[in-house]
């Protein structure tokens, strides 16, 4: 459905990404863990737009997307949940929600009907709905920014690091989140710090080191390689590597 | 008492049409973090122009303002088209020369073609005044101050009701985040210059009848300006309107119980004590702390 060949890309001049190879299935949940510096975040930022491939190509469904503008890419059907700051801090809650359907404001019909499903899905939505953004906790802000990029019903949903500064029980919220739209159809492509949680929700994962995938497999092949096991989630399933990347 | 109330009322109606003048810079600066200085020329240009009219056809200045509005608007699109665009994403800085350098352009042609002599538009009603009661209310002001606080409220209108408008706000909060639902940085940020180039239509035309003029009044004019929205809050509208009505006030109300000029001055040591205080203005951004 989705996938990368050979992408490379980067910020100013130098390439973060060194060739990046990834294919997400349709309907699936694929993680992508790595160290810091890996490339998982700049993975999302080309294939939502923000930043555009030096070489190689990103395509959606055999049609080549590398060098759309974001809002073309939203128009194909990926929406991104970056790491943070995703939200209009001085805006209400519903106006935030309400920005997620700009592409389709015109007919406001299927807005108005986008609108109430969401707020179904996402109780936060209507509880909050005039209260400012800026104001909510970081759990509360996660939900919002994931109900936000529901209102284009997404094919394919990028999301940068979910768990990031959230407690336990916003944790599982977010992750029962993610859950329901898998089950609902929507492909999931997620950067993950927390290993555990990230190759406990997902179908597939992907390991990335120095801008390249270094391993892919289903997610359960991923947590039980023995590397991943010692270097991720603090070993027990297979022999220790003496040194890191 | 009676003092105390004409220059209170008075400095509101002042401070109204300040609001009015500030609200484009502010909104600009919000924007695209574009300090526009030469948003002064843009006033004066548009009061040499409503001067123009008035004293060639007769129409009323502050209605010349339906002319020059439009005008402005077409105006700051094709700037911001042509030069401020290409100093997207450089340094605040960057924008203060460039628009600077704008502003004496305005001005050097503004000499060229009108000379450097004091105007002032003066309809009918220049200086007739309204009574309520013991106060005196000059027409001018009374219009002036009308005029801006229907501008104000469609801008309000358009900033809160509208895709537009909400467009143009998400983009001033946070603009990868606009990216992300689809606002296009460009097309948003040359609608919102020519906007707030649009407020200087009005506010242009209402400067030509309550205050004279000549080309160098910008250097004048946008230190004022500077002054509200700093004192706001850059990039706050309700900062823009605080800030404005506060300059009115220390204005009358010195000029009343002290000196005329004492007036502004009083105003810059406001902003000075208020900024100690509070560095990022009034209205400036402040929820959570880890907020955008």
């Amino acid at each position: 459905m989705l996938s990368l060949n050979g992408v490379f890309a980067g910020y100013g001049g130098g390439s973060v990404l060194q060739g990046v190879d990834l294919e997400c299935g349709k309907q699936s949940i694929t993680c992508i863990v790595g160290p810091n510096g890996a490339g998982k975040s700049t993975v999302l930022r080309v294939i939502s737009g923000l930043l555009r491939p030096s070489k190689g190509e990103v395509s959606m469904d055999g049609e080549p997307i590398g060098h759309h503008a974001p809002d073309e890419i939203l128009r194909k059907g990926i929406t991104q949940v970056p790491q943070s700051h995703a939200l209009f801090p001085a805006m209400s809650v519903h106006e935030n929600v309400l920005m997620g359907g700009y592409l389709i404001r015109k007919d406001r019909k299927l807005l108005r009907e986008r609108l109430d499903r969401v707020k179904d899905r996402v109780p936060i939505v209507a509880a909050r709905a005039q209260e400012h953004a800026g104001n909510l906790s970081g759990g509360q802000r996660r939900m919002v920014e994931i109900a936000r990029c529901l209102m284009l019903d997404p094919k394919v949903i990028l999301l940068d690091e979910p768990s990031l500064g959230l407690d336990p029980r916003s944790l599982a919220g977010v992750a029962d989140l993610i859950h329901e739209l898998h089950q609902a159809g929507t492909t999931v492509l997620l950067v993950e710090q927390n290993v555990r949680l990230g190759l406990g929700l997902a179908t597939h994962g992907v390991v990335m080191e120095g801008g390249k995938v270094r391993l892919t497999g289903t997610a359960a092949e991923i947590r039980d390689h023995p590397e991943i096991s010692s270097l991720y989630l603090g070993g027990g399933a297979g022999p220790r590597v003496a040194s890191g990347p | 008492m009676t003092h105390l109330v004409q220059a209170i009322t008075l400095g509101l109606l002042i401070g109204g049409v300040y609001a009015l003048m500030a609200s484009g810079l502010t909104l600009i600066f919000g924007v695209m973090r574009i300090i526009n200085i030469a948003q002064g020329a843009f006033l004066v240009l548009v009061a040499m122009l409503t001067w123009w009219l008035w004293h060639e056809t007769g129409i009323d200045p502050i209605l010349a303002s339906v002319v020059t509005t439009p005008l402005m608007f077409g105006f700051g699109w094709v700037v911001y088209r042509l030069m401020i665009s290409r100093i997207r994403g450089s340094s605040a800085s960057m924008s203060v020369l460039l628009t600077f350098g704008f502003a004496l352009v305005i001005e050097g042609v503004l000499n060229v073609v009108a000379g450097n002599k004091f105007r002032s538009a003066t309809p009918s009603y220049f200086e007739e005044s309204f009574r309520v009661g013991e106060i005196s209310l000059p027409k001018a002001q009374v219009f002036g101050f009308l005029a801006a606080m229907a501008v104000l409220g469609a801008l309000y209108f358009v900033l809160t009701r509208t895709w537009t408008g909400r467009a143009i706000r998400a983009a001033t909060q946070n603009p990868s985040g606009a990216a992300l639902v689809g606002v296009g940085a460009t097309g948003t940020a040359a609608l919102a210059f020519a906007i707030g180039s649009a407020t200087t239509g009005v506010g242009g035309s209402i400067l030509s009848v309550l205050y004279p003029f000549f080309p160098a009044s910008h250097y004048d004019w946008i230190s004022r300006l500077l002054g509200i929205v700093v004192l706001g809050g850059m990039g706050s509208l309700p900062g823009a309107l605080a800030g404005a009505a506060i300059l009115g006030l220390a204005e009358t109300l010195t000029a009343t119980y002290g000196s005329l000029g004492w007036s502004t001055l009083v105003f810059y040591v406001v902003i000075m004590a208020v900024l100690l205080i509070r560095p990022q203005g009034l209205f400036g951004a402040k929820l959570r702390e880890d907020a955008v």
